[in-house]
């Protein structure tokens, strides 16, 4: 049936095989003509639609068809899978085109044939023979069943991409990947080698065997690692002369740095391992493990797999492996290299240590023979060259600071070694101190600030060690001035408690409270503090405190951040506390301090005077010059400003461009403006130090690479390793040698130009990945990518780093849902650093791609940070294969389940706009009438409304191909057959969103399918249809004489009849016939019985218009019919005039007359036994009368007949819903008595009902002429008459009725007599209803004009109970109704 | 097909005009009995006992001549003329037995 509709009309394409030149060509040639599925002209609609996607998509498919499942396919599959099989493989069977992967793919085909689901494979493995060997190849496919025109599964259809490339693609990156995985357990060749090996045999389908082989230094190599392959095997000797002629493999090759293939036929390659595969490989692949700036490390071989080509990729692949393997024997090497030196350099900083603490104390005699002749120096040449002068300032004030700090060292060891020599004598302190408190006199004024010196005179003497003392009170006050940069300095010496107290206050930066506990710690400095300058060595006040103890005394402090410091030493009186061998008489001496000079000296240079102007560049005579190959530039941090000057000048002088600046901000600055190729910085400088500064570079990707070379005059192993921990390229200690540092700065230059190497060699690894690779920082912000990545996304490095959120996320207005998708990835990237997603993201062009990311925290060899390294791969073909399948899938569905065409295609329609988030889908179907039908997404659309160009747009579509989809700046749209014509389907994308061509695929997949359902949906209708209309003719009259109102209830849905039946039949004489009956049984065996019976009884009826014998006539008919026996019927004749009612009853229930007066008698007279029990048996008759107003209910036993209770019950219970209605209309009531008495469950036997209420409403139409009134009045009266009213009454109904009428004669019609006018009068129990409509305007009531016409409503009005009249353009409607009394 | 109704015009015993009508009284032949109406001056009585059926078309007829009519009316009519307020107008009495 559905193939009619399309004969009818030509095929819109005129060759099934247009849609594609080349392949439908090729089809079209097949001969068709013997070929089981026949000719193409023949070929049924459903398979026409499906040549037809499958040639006009771009897609890779091919389909199986009929019988034979004859192979068809489009353009792209024999570009991508088909190869050199085309066209040989068109038209035949699909077994024979595939022989070679039928084991795999039949069961599949199988499946989908006798199940009619589809099945969905990723990335199967098949070995086609397309290029003349068993190749390894991976498909991802569908197969989804055909349907042919009656929705039967013949063919299928595959949609399938090639994954091979990316498969193969990924399985190398794995190996790659693994290869690089933490290399930190690898640290010898041997373990890097055993280590590489392992992940090799992880791959044995690219690398089925691998040998890794070392030159010797003889040019001979050794077996260094063998995978996939014992060592012991002919193919892996463990040794290969050099020349290599007669060995195994070649050696001279890869020696000169150059790959060699070789073929596997020797002897020596018999059994040789197979890998993963079933035979062994045929070439081996000989690549050399090349080093950097040297000769090849040695070679490795690589057996190859035969199943795959040895293309560009399979060789890079090889060559990336190779790589690998040799950088990490460079990376052994060299860490191996690195390693002898660390031990050296840890020996020497041993040696170093011992000497520093064993002979510093030999430093005072050069120091000595220093400082001697410096003074003389001095002062011979003060009025020399001011050049001269300066240069024997700075070596006379480090002389100075060097001399202190040595003093103080050796003071240290005395006194841990139980060495100190002291010597206590009694002393006025007040005096010593205030004294001692002069000497920084100067310093303080030239700061700017107040110094208070309050010393009384103390009663007695304290004992002390002047120079000691000295010590004291010179730390104190140097410490006092270089935190204090505003206020006051003061010394106050006081006697308390028995004990001398000496207090050192300051109005300075303070210490705060967490550094108090330490703050007499050796060598502990607080950080950061704001002071005159940085040098200092940290042991000033623990040698202060050392000393104090040493007194029998004790040293406090307070201090307050931001207020100041205040130092107590408390000393006791007397000797009692003190070894009297240590003690001698007061020297009384008051010579200046003999220490006081280096400290004053220090404190002036640290104010403002005492600074040098700007460093002067020069080359230093006599230093053997070890500068750059190529100009290097170099910044040197430092706060002294004479080691300022001092590396300046060096650096300077070996060739560098210098400059420097005063600490770690400004360097930081100084970095981010141009990065210099090293920095040399000092570890301790004021506002940023050295290791902060190194911390700060390494935490920006921009500096992280810039190498620094920290200096520092903390020497030890544990302050070296803080410097390089974090992560200063190198670490030099003061004092050193100029030609130390320029060797340092040089190696350091040179090792950051080779590191930058690598770098290089890493981004073009990295840039080889096929798949795209990132590197996110902590925050999520993406620092670095690959050309993958900007293949795929479009955005490149230059725009570099990208925040988050990154500028390829969907946007959150136009497309939430790919926007939290992606949200959601990321959090998952923040919070785990590692995990697994397939996500929406934009491409920088605007189109949609699906991605598959995955990624890992890794850390960063340079900074140590945590980053996530991620990759992804272009997963948008995988995505829209799986939706088309699921969409696919639910527009089934949803075909399935309508009930008939229209549900069927709104629900698609639905569907559709759902898949597509569209604003709207329309179908319009341009069939025979003038306007298209229209079917629409919003409920209520009409064609009319639509906008006059997207009208014609879909008009315009009429004249594209069918299945071809169209689009525009709003939209999609498609053409496709509907059994009513040509159908234009519309998504209304609304927002410009693009329409990519996945889409358009899926719309022409959807589209064909859709077809398909709608003809399916349509022959269903049809069938429905006629049935329907089957069931009708056989129920009951469509039109019931007035008074009546019947129900029917099937038991069984979605039949609409049973056995059950009413009828009436009009006779001849006027009256009415009326006939209720119930078949055995039920559904569609009992209807065809009955449908007999009805008609039958009908023509008795017409015939003799008695009950009793029309039932016996029916007797014997019945007898005649198989399944019309026990056939219960009433049969009455009613005359609607009297209400005389005659009846015979075959074994039917009851009728039931209800009385206005509320009583309720049963019609069970004339009762005999069921239709042909007796055939030819007399029937009964009885008579009884209908009474005015009084209502008959006949009916079948479906009504009142229920389990567990007595068949009178039921006939009460419908007595008292009868009863119950006397208000209601008659039609009214039926729906009443049927709800009232249904059971809980509903109907569960067939059920007919027949009401009649006595008399009929009187209905009456009559021309608006006034003559019509005096016979209007005689039929309403003689209507009033039957029904039973009192004269009063009737007299009252009659004045208002004929007010009503004259009326609509004079004002509704005035100005068209003749027009219709229509009384209806209806009488229910106690009510009488009366209404007169006419179809004109009545004049608005002015009754001073029309005094009688506002007599005549007032009339009506005191007549009837209640009038109400309603004026509408259409007409006017008096109604009104009166009680009967 | 004009309702039907009789008028006949008599007198009294008194010499008092007298007007009886038989039949129906509506719209469609007010006609006649505004014409019988005005073909006589001074009082008048109509008898409407034969009257079956009276509507406000009649009523405004004899409305215009209630200053001279009395009526004579059965209990039929007797709603009608009372509901209009004729009765209040004219003298109203019922058949003589």
């Amino acid at each position: 049936m559905g193939t009619e509709g399309a004969r009818d009309r030509p095929a819109p394409a005129a060759d099934v095989f247009s849609a594609d030149a080349e392949v439908g060509k090729d089809l079209a040639t097949v001969d068709w003509a013997t070929h089981p599925l026949g000719p193409p002209a023949d070929w049924p609609q459903s398979l026409r639609t499906a040549v037809s996607i499958l040639l006009s998509s771009r897609f890779s498919m091919w389909m199986a068809w009929g019988p034979e499942l004859t192979f068809f396919c489009n353009s792209a599959y024999r570009r991508d899978t088909l190869g050199s099989k085309y066209p040989w493989a068109l038209g035949r069977p699909a077994s024979e085109v595939w022989a070679e992967i039928w084991d795999d793919i039949g069961p599949r085909i199988d499946t989908v044939l006798s199940t009619g689901e589809a099945t969905w494979d990723q990335a199967l493995l098949l070995f086609v023979q397309r290029s003349g060997y068993p190749e390894e190849s991976y498909h991802t496919f569908s197969y989804s069943p055909l349907r042919d025109d009656n929705g039967h599964v013949v063919g299928m259809l595959c949609v399938v991409s090639e994954d091979t490339e990316r498969v193969i693609g990924e399985r190398r990156m794995a190996t790659l990947r693994d290869l690089g995985s933490d290399p930190s357990v690898v640290r010898t060749e041997e373990e890097m080698l055993a280590f590489s090996g392992r992940q090799l045999s992880g791959n044995l389908a690219d690398l089925p065997f691998t040998l890794t082989y070392l030159f010797e230094d003889d040019g001979s190599a050794r077996l260094a690692n063998a995978a996939g392959i014992g060592a012991g095997h002919p193919a892996a000797p463990a040794k290969l002369p050099t020349g290599g002629a007669e060995g195994a493999w070649p050696v001279a090759a890869p020696a000169l740095g150059e790959s060699a293939l070789v073929p596997l036929d020797a002897e020596l390659f018999t059994e040789l391992p197979t890998g993963r595969w079933p035979a062994p490989p045929t070439q081996a692949l000989v690549v050399p493990l090349l080093q950097q700036g040297g000769s090849p490390y040695g070679f490795l071989v690589a057996g190859l797999n035969q199943h795959r080509p040895l293309d560009d990729a399979y060789r890079g692949f090889v060559e990336l492996v190779a790589g690998h393997i040799a950088a990490g024997i460079a990376s052994a090497r060299s860490y191996r290299a690195q390693q002898q030196r660390a031990e050296e350099l840890a020996e020497l900083d041993r040696a170093k240590t011992t000497f520093f603490s064993n002979i510093s104390h030999e430093f005072r005699t050069p120091l000595t023979l220093i400082m001697g002749p410096l003074e003389e120096l001095r002062g011979r040449l003060a009025q020399s060259d001011p050049q001269v002068q300066q240069e024997l300032e700075v070596i006379h004030r480090n002389g100075l600071r060097l001399g202190k700090l040595v003093n103080t060292l050796l003071d240290f060891s005395r006194i841990e070694a139980g060495r100190m020599q002291a010597t206590y004598e009694p002393a006025d302190l007040a005096a010593v101190t205030s004294e001692l408190a002069s000497v920084f006199r100067s310093a303080i004024d030239r700061a700017g600030l107040d110094f208070i010196v309050d010393c009384p005179p103390l009663d007695e003497p304290v004992y002390i060690d002047r120079s000691m003392w000295e010590k004291v009170m010179l730390n104190l006050l140097s410490n006092a001035l270089k935190f204090t940069f505003d206020g006051s300095i003061a010394v106050v010496v006081r006697a308390a408690n028995g004990e001398a107290v000496v207090t050192v206050r300051d109005t300075g930066i303070g210490v705060p409270a967490e550094e108090m506990p330490r703050l007499f710690e050796r060598f502990h400095r607080i950080e950061n503090a704001r002071s005159r300058s940085n040098e200092g060595s940290g042991i000033g006040l623990a040698l202060v405190q050392e000393l104090v103890n040493l007194h029998g005394g004790a040293i406090s402090a307070r201090s307050t951040e931001g207020e100041g410091t205040s130092f107590s030493i408390r000393l006791p009186f007397g000797a009692a506390h003190l070894s009297s061998d240590a003690l001698t008489p007061q020297a009384g001496t008051s010579a200046a301090p003999v220490h006081a000079s280096p400290y004053v000296q220090e404190a002036l240079r640290w104010l403002p005077g005492g600074q040098r102007g700007a460093s002067t560049v020069d080359t230093i005579d006599g230093e053997p010059v070890t500068g750059p190959g190529i100009a290097a530039r170099v910044l040197i941090a430092d706060d002294n400003a004479d080691m300022r000057e001092y590396l300046s000048r060096l650096l300077a002088g070996a060739g560098y461009e210098v400059r420097a600046v005063n600490d770690g901000l400004d360097a930081l600055d100084a970095i981010r403006a141009q990065a210099p190729d090293l920095v040399v910085s000092d570890v301790m400088m004021p506002r940023l130090d050295g290791l902060a500064l190194v911390a700060a570079l390494r935490t920006d990707p921009r500096t992280a690479a810039v190498p620094v070379l920290l200096l520092s005059a903390r020497a030890g192993q544990e302050a070296s390793i803080e410097g390089l921990q974090a992560g200063a390229d190198d670490y030099l200690v003061k004092p050193f040698a100029a030609a130390e540092l320029l060797a340092r700065v040089r190696a350091n230059v040179e090792l950051a130009r080779l590191r930058n190497h690598h770098a290089r060699w890493r981004t073009a690894l990295v840039d080889s990945l096929q798949e795209a690779f990132f590197v996110c920082d902590q925050d999520g912000a993406v620092i670095e990518i690959n050309t993958a990545f900007t293949d795929i996304l479009g955005y490149g490095p230059e725009n570099l780093p990208y925040p988050s959120m990154h500028p390829w996320w969907p946007d959150a207005d136009t497309d939430p849902e790919a926007h939290r998708q992606v949200a959601d990835a990321f959090a998952g990237l923040l919070d785990q650093n590692k995990g697994s997603y397939t996500i929406p993201v934009t491409h920088r062009d605007g189109h949609r791609l699906w991605i598959s990311a995955t990624f890992n925290p890794a850390q960063d060899p340079d900074s140590g940070r945590t980053v996530t390294v991620g990759t992804f791969r272009d997963a948008t073909a995988d995505h829209y294969a799986i939706q088309r399948d699921s969409a696919l899938a639910s527009l089934s569905t949803c075909l399935t389940q309508a009930e008939d065409l229209p549900q069927a295609l709104s629900a698609a329609l639905a569907e559709l706009k759902e898949l597509w988030r569209a604003t709207s889908v329309l179908a319009v179907v341009f069939d025979r009438g003038d306007t298209p039908t229209l079917t629409a997404t919003e409920p209520g659309l009409t064609w009319q409304q639509l906008p006059a160009e997207r009208r014609q747009a879909l008009t315009d579509l009429c004249e594209r191909p069918l299945l071809a989809p169209t689009l525009d700046s709003a939209g999609a749209g498609i053409i496709l057959e509907h059994p009513d014509g040509p159908m234009a389907l519309w998504v209304d994308l609304g927002d410009q969103r693009p329409f990519s061509s996945e889409d358009q695929l899926l719309l022409s997949l959807l589209a064909g399918h859709l077809a398909q359902g709608l003809t399916r949906a349509h022959q269903i209708d049809q069938q429905r249809e006629i049935a329907l209309v089957l069931q009708r003719a056989i129920l009951g009259p469509s039109q019931l004489p007035e008074g009546f109102a019947v129900r029917y209830e099937p038991a069984t849905r979605p039949l609409e009849v049973g056995g059950d039946w009413y009828d009436t039949v009009s006779l001849p004489d006027g009256r009415i016939g009326i006939v209720v009956g119930d078949c055995v049984g039920r559904g569609l065996e009992a209807a065809t019985v009955m449908g007999q019976l009805r008609s039958a009884c009908r023509a008795l009826l017409l015939q003799d218009a008695s009950p009793a014998r029309t039932l016996m006539a029916l007797d014997h008919f019945a007898a005649g019919v198989p399944g019309a026996m026990c056939t219960t019927v009433f049969c009455g004749v009613l005359n609607p005039d009297t209400g005389r009612l005659t009846y015979s009853s075959a074994g039917h229930p009851p009728g039931i007359l209800a009385h206005p007066d509320g009583t309720t008698v049963l019609l069970d007279g004339g009762r005999y036994a069921p239709l042909a029990v007796r055939p030819g048996t007399a029937r009964p008759e009885a008579a009884c009368d209908v009474p005015a107003r009084a209502t008959l209910l006949l009916y079948t036993d479906g009504l009142v007949e229920r389990r567990r209770r007595p068949l009178t019950s039921g006939i009460d219970q419908a007595g008292e819903a009868v009863q119950a209605g006397r208000d209601s209309a008659v039609d009214d009531l039926a729906t009443q008595v049927m709800e009232r008495l249904a059971p809980a469950g509903g109907y569960d036997d067939d059920v007919a009902l027949l009401l009649y209420r006595h008399p009929a409403p009187l209905e009456m139409t009559f021309p608006a002429e006034s003559e019509q009134l005096a016979p209007v009045r005689k039929a309403l009266r003689s209507w009033l008459d039957q029904c039973d009213l009192p004269p009063r009454t009737v007299q009252n109904v009659l004045v208002a009725a004929g007010e009503a009428c004259a009326n609509a004669i004079e004002h509704g019609h005035r100005h068209n007599p003749g027009e219709p006018i229509r009384l209806r009068a209806e009488a229910l129990v106690d009510d009488l209803h009366l209404s007169v409509v006419d179809s004109g305007n009545w004049k608005p009531p002015q009754p001073e004009l029309n005094a009688h016409r506002g007599r005549g409503v007032t009339l009506m009005r005191a007549m009837m109970q209640q009038v109400t009249i309603t004026p509408s353009p259409a007409g006017t409607t008096v109604g009104m109704h009166t009680r009967i009394v | 097909m004009t309702t039907p109704l009789t008028l006949t015009a008599r007198s009294r015993p008194d010499g008092t005009p007298l007007l009886k009508a038989v039949g129906e009284i509506d719209m469609s032949n007010t006609d006649a009995l505004a014409a019988a109406l005005d073909a006589t001056a001074g009082p008048l009585v109509i008898d409407l006992t034969e009257v079956d059926y009276l509507d406000s078309a009649g009523l405004s007829v004899l409305f215009a001549h209630a200053d001279r009519l009395e009526l004579i009316a059965g209990p039929l009519l007797t709603p009608v003329l009372t509901i209009s307020g004729l009765a209040d107008l004219t003298t109203t009495r019922g058949p003589d037995v």
